[in-house]
């Protein structure tokens, strides 16, 4: 499936190394990104010496970390970059809810509260 | 037991079928064949894969909105057994599937409605284009450059195989 990532002409050719591949599980997903993106208030980038830069520049959208700012506004400018914000300025990544919803149900229901009142039984299926 | 749904299609998952991908972040995904599986690693959006059920309902290829899809939901809080609210909703659930499936093929034939008059007006309007294309057969038969030159049909001659016979007996 797909087009072979080493090939001369692919897009993907810099993402085959097993540098690359190594670092495929250790990003962000999605859905994670998105919601993280939608918090107002961003803590301080903690310094760590293993990260490039000290782990200073930090690109949120593609969960990526540069040498310096010059090289972070650089990547700013990408067309990777961009289609990412792109995508992450839209709808909210598919979820489990997404496909259950997708699949003819409804969505979850837990009933009522429990601990603000104590006398409430949850729903039962009376409404047929 | 619980029947699950696909991350990616939307179909059910039946036990001892499917694969599960727990996420680093201990978020689980469900699949319910390979297909599914290699999609999702390929991070492929299941809002743009044509045959996922999230294509299907997003694009108003099938029924989204209806009451029907209000009885099968995630309950997480368990219920005291009761067997009288088990037997009514046996009973609610075959009635309901009757209702959808009715819903259903009345919102697939309402969907297809104006394609067959969509049809004529485009065959009419084909037709009406490139009339000039066609000739008249009695324009056919006076001039016969316009017409393919006959193929004259293969005459099958008989072989006679017994002489081949003979010499094979004398060898």
């Amino acid at each position: 499936m797909g087009r072979c990532p080493n090939h001369k002409n692919s897009k993907k050719k810099g993402y085959s190394h097993k540098t690359a591949l190594r670092a495929k599980f250790m990003k962000k997903g999605d859905d994670l990104i998105h919601t993280e993106l939608r918090v107002d208030e961003r803590k301080p980038l903690p310094v760590d010496e293993d990260l490039p830069g000290m782990g200073q520049y930090y690109c949120l959208h593609c969960d990526r970390y540069f040498a310096s700012a010059n090289i972070r506004d650089d990547h700013f400018k990408t067309k990777l970059h961009k289609k990412r914000v792109k995508m992450m300025k839209g709808a909210a990544p598919h979820n489990q809810v997404d496909a259950d919803v997708a699949a003819g149900m409804g969505r979850p229901d837990n009933g009522p509260k429990l601990r603000e009142s104590s006398s409430v039984i949850p729903v039962a299926m009376e409404a047929f | 037991m619980r029947l699950e749904k696909c991350w990616f299609c939307s179909s059910t998952i039946y036990p001892g079928h499917g694969i599960q991908f727990v996420r680093n972040d201990a978020k689980v995904f469900k699949f319910c064949r390979s297909k599914c599986h290699k999609n999702f690693k390929m991070k492929r959006n299941p809002r743009k894969v044509k045959w996922t059920k999230a294509y299907r309902k997003l694009h108003g290829k099938e029924l989204t909105q209806d009451t029907t899809f209000e009885l099968e939901r995630r309950r997480n809080r368990p219920e005291r057994y009761d067997r009288v609210v088990v037997e009514n909703t046996i009973k609610a659930m075959k009635k309901i599937e009757e209702v959808r499936i009715k819903r259903e093929s009345k919102f697939w034939e309402s969907r297809m409605k104006g394609n067959k008059s969509k049809e004529r007006r485009e065959g009419l309007a084909e037709l009406e284009q490139s009339i000039h294309m066609v000739k008249a057969p009695l324009a056919l038969q006076a001039d016969p450059s316009l017409t393919l030159p006959k193929v004259q049909a293969k005459i099958k001659v008989k072989v006679s195989t017994e002489k081949q016979s003979t010499q094979a007996m004398q060898e």
